[in-house]
C-alpha cells in the first residue's frame, strides 16, 4: 500500500469530521476512526493503544477532579446557596442604577469560580434574575445579554472545567492555566461590569433603582450580606486560593471544597434528599460525558501522533510564511468558528492537539496561547445564531424573546472581542500571575 | 402510531433499566471519593499523618465512575453529538443515519475493546498485579475488570438504542 501514514492520518481527520458533522456521539466516533485507521497503519498495537490510553486517563490524577468540581457546582446550584448569595448583592446595591446588572455579574463571577461549566450557570442566573429584572422594567436586551455573559464566565474563571482538561492535551499544568486564566476573567466580568453601568447611568430607563418593596432597612442587610453571603465566597475563595498558592493539587482543593459545600448546605438545612440525588446524577452524566471523550480523544490523539500528520500539517502551513501573530490570529478564527457547530470538549481534544506543533515552531507562549483558546470558545458560548447560552437562557425565561436574547448577545460579544485583543497585545494579561506564583 | 412488538419493548425496557441502575450505583461512587480525599488532605495537612491508601483509592473509584457511568450517560443521551445538521432532519432520516453510524462506528470497535479489555483484566488477575509505585501496592485486577465491564454495559445500551434508531428509521416515530 503507498499511502503514506501521514496521509492516511489526514483521510482519518477527514473520516472523524465527516461523521462529527453528520452527528453520531463524538466520543465513539473517536474510538472508531482510531481504531480503524490505527489498526490499518499500525497493526495489533492499535488494539493494546487503546486498553493503555484509556486505563492512563482512568488513573490521572488532575482529571480526577473534574467530577469534584462538577460536584461543587451541582450542590451549589441544587441548594439555593447561590439564590441567597444574590439576594445579599442585589439588597446591598439597591438603591444603584442598574443595580440588578452588577448583582447578576458579581453572582455570577463568584459562581464561575466555584463551578466548571457553562450550562447551569446560565440556567441557574436566568432563575433567580430573570423575574426581579422583569419587575423593575429592566432593558430585556441588556439584561439576557448580562445572564448569557455572566453565565458562560463559568468555562473560563478557574476551577475551569475546561482548563483542568486542556492542561494535558497541550503538557502544561492545569494549575499553570488556572493562574493565566484568573486576570482575562476578571477583565471580562469587568468590561461587562463596565458596560452595563455606564450605559445603565447614562439612560437610567435600561436600569433603574430598585422599586421600594424589594429595598430593606440596612441592618437586614448586613446581616444577609454576613450569614447569606460570606461562608460560600469564603469556601469558594478559600478553594481557589489553596490550587494557585500550590498548598493542594486541585484534586484535594477540588474533593475539599465539595465536602465543604456539603457541610455549608446542611448548616442552611437546604439540601434535601431528591436535590441531593440531582446533583449526584447530573455530577455523573456530565463527567462521563468529558471523560470518556477525554479518553476516546487520548486514544485517537496516541494514534495520530504516530502517523506524523499533525508536523505535516505544522510544516506546510510554515511554509506560507506568515508571521506568528498572523498564524495565531488565523489559528483562533478557526477554533471561534468551529465553536459554534462544535462544543469546547471536541475542539480542546482534537483540534488544539492538531495546531500544537505549529504554535510550538513558532515559538507561542503555550500558557498564553491557552488562554486565548479559552477566550475564543467562551466567545463561542454567546455568538449566535448557534450560541447555547441563549437557549438555556430561553428555556428558564420563555417570555423573552430569542431575537431579543440575541441582540443583547451581540452587545456583549462586542466586549468580548475587546477582551480577546487587550490579552492579544497585552500577554501580562495571562503571563504575569502564572509567573508570579511560580517565584 | 403502531406499536412495536411486546418482546422487543420488553427488551428495550430491560436494556434500559440495566443502564439506569448501573448510574444509580456507580453514581454514589462520587462520595467514598470526595471522603477518602478529604480524609487524606486533614491526615496529611492537619495531623502531619497521611495516609498509604487514599490517593490509589480515590483514583480507582474515579476511574470506575466516569468509565461504568457511561452506560447510563448513553441512555440518558448525555454523549455530546453535533446539532446542526442532525437535529434538523426528519426522525426518519436520523433512525437511518443513527443505525448505520451504531452498526459501523459503535458495535465494531466496542467489541473489539471488550476483548482486549478482557484480556488486559484476566492477565492482571492472573499475574495477581499490583501498582508498585505506590506505598499501599493495593492489588490492580479489580480496577482493570472496569474496562471490560463498561464496554459490556455500553454494548447493551447500545443494542437497545440500536432497536430505537431501527424502529424511527421504519416508521419515522421516536419511540
Amino acid at each position: 500500500m503507498a499511502l503514506k501514514p501521514e496521509y492516511l492520518g489526514l483521510l482519518s481527520l477527514v473520516i472523524l469530521f465527516g461523521a462529527i458533522f453528520i452527528g453520531f456521539p463524538i466520543a465513539f466516533t473517536l474510538i472508531a476512526v482510531a481504531l480503524g485507521v490505527g489498526y490499518f497503519a499500525l497493526g495489533d498495537i492499535a488494539l493494546h493503544l487503546m486498553t493503555l490510553q484509556f486505563f492512563s486517563v482512568m488513573r490521572d490524577p488532575t482529571l480526577a477532579s473534574v467530577p469534584f468540581f462538577l460536584f461543587m457546582g451541582y450542590l451549589l446550584e441544587q441548594s439555593g446557596l447561590m439564590e441567597r448569595l444574590f439576594r445579599g448583592v442585589q439588597l446591598m446595591l439597591a438603591s444603584l442604577n442598574g443595580s440588578l446588572y452588577l448583582a447578576v455579574l458579581i453572582t455570577a463571577t463568584i459562581f464561575a469560580a466555584a463551578t466548571g461549566i457553562v450550562g447551569s450557570s446560565v440556567t441557574l442566573l436566568g432563575v433567580m434574575a430573570a423575574p426581579a429584572m422583569k419587575r423593575s422594567g429592566y432593558d430585556v436586551r441588556m439584561s439576557a445579554g448580562t445572564i448569557a455573559a455572566g453565565g458562560t464566565l463559568g468555562i473560563l474563571i478557574p476551577p475551569s472545567v475546561m482548563l483542568i482538561v486542556m492542561g494535558p492535551v497541550v503538557g502544561v499544568p492545569a494549575t499553570d492555566l488556572f493562574a493565566a486564566a484568573i486576570f482575562p476573567g476578571l477583565l471580562l466580568s469587568g468590561l461587562y461590569i463596565l458596560y452595563t453601568l455606564v450605559r445603565s447611568y447614562l439612560n437610567p430607563k435600561l436600569g433603574p433603582p430598585l422599586p421600594m418593596e424589594d429595598r430593606r432597612p440596612f441592618a437586614y442587610v448586613v446581616k444577609e450580606v454576613v450569614l447569606g453571603m460570606l461562608p460560600v465566597v469564603v469556601v469558594i475563595l478559600a478553594t481557589l486560593g489553596v490550587i494557585l498558592a500550590g498548598i493542594a493539587t486541585p484534586t484535594d482543593a477540588g474533593a475539599v471544597g465539595a465536602f465543604a459545600v456539603f457541610l455549608l448546605t446542611l448548616v442552611y438545612r437546604k439540601l434535601t434528599w431528591a436535590k441531593m440525588k440531582i446533583a449526584v446524577m447530573s455530577t455523573l452524566e456530565v463527567s462521563c460525558m468529558i471523560l470518556l471523550l477525554v479518553a476516546a480523544s487520548n486514544y485517537f490523539g496516541a494514534v495520530f501522533s504516530r502517523l506524523g500528520s499533525a508536523t505535516l500539517i505544522a510544516e506546510t502551513l510554515l511554509t506560507l510564511n506568515f508571521s506568528p501573530t498572523v498564524m495565531l490570529l488565523i489559528m483562533l478564527a478557526i477554533i471561534f468558528v468551529l465553536g459554534w457547530p462544535l462544543e469546547w470538549v471536541p475542539i480542546v481534544l482534537i483540534v488544539v492537539p492538531i495546531f500544537l506543533p505549529l504554535v510550538n515552531k513558532l515559538g507561542i507562549d503555550l500558557v498564553w496561547f491557552c488562554t486565548l483558546v479559552a477566550v475564543c470558545l467562551q466567545t463561542a458560548w454567546l455568538s449566535p445564531p448557534v450560541a447555547l447560552s441563549a437557549y438555556f437562557l430561553k428555556g428558564v425565561v420563555p417570555d423573552w424573546d430569542l431575537k431579543d436574547i440575541y441582540a443583547g448577545m451581540m452587545q456583549f460579544m462586542v466586549l468580548q472581542i475587546v477582551g480577546l485583543l487587550l490579552i492579544l497585545v497585552f500577554p501580562q494579561i495571562a503571563l504575569w500571575l502564572p509567573a508570579y506564583l511560580r517565584e | 402510531m403502531d406499536r412495536p412488538p411486546e418482546a422487543m419493548l420488553k427488551a428495550i425496557a430491560i436494556l434500559d433499566s440495566i443502564s439506569l441502575w448501573s448510574g444509580r450505583i456507580v453514581a454514589w461512587l462520587i462520595i467514598p471519593m470526595v471522603l477518602s480525599l478529604v480524609y487524606e488532605v486533614v491526615a496529611r495537612y492537619i495531623f502531619d499523618a497521611p495516609t498509604a491508601w487514599a490517593y490509589d483509592m480515590t483514583f480507582m473509584l474515579y476511574g470506575t465512575f466516569f468509565m461504568v457511568g457511561s452506560a447510563y450517560t448513553l441512555y440518558k443521551k448525555g454523549h455530546i453529538r453535533t446539532d446542526s445538521y442532525y437535529g434538523a432532519w426528519s426522525p426518519r432520516t436520523q433512525g437511518w443515519v443513527d443505525t448505520i453510524c451504531y452498526l459501523v462506528f459503535f458495535f465494531p470497535p466496542l467489541i473489539a475493546f471488550l476483548v482486549v479489555g478482557w484480556d488486559y483484566f484476566a492477565r492482571s488477575y492472573a499475574q495477581g498485579e499490583r501498582i508498585v509505585t505506590s506505598p499501599w501496592m493495593p492489588i490492580v485486577y479489580p480496577f482493570k475488570l472496569a474496562i471490560p465491564l463498561a464496554t459490556l454495559l455500553l454494548l447493551l445500551q447500545g443494542l437497545s438504542e440500536l432497536m430505537k434508531s431501527l424502529w424511527a428509521a421504519r416508521k419515522g416515530e421516536w419511540l
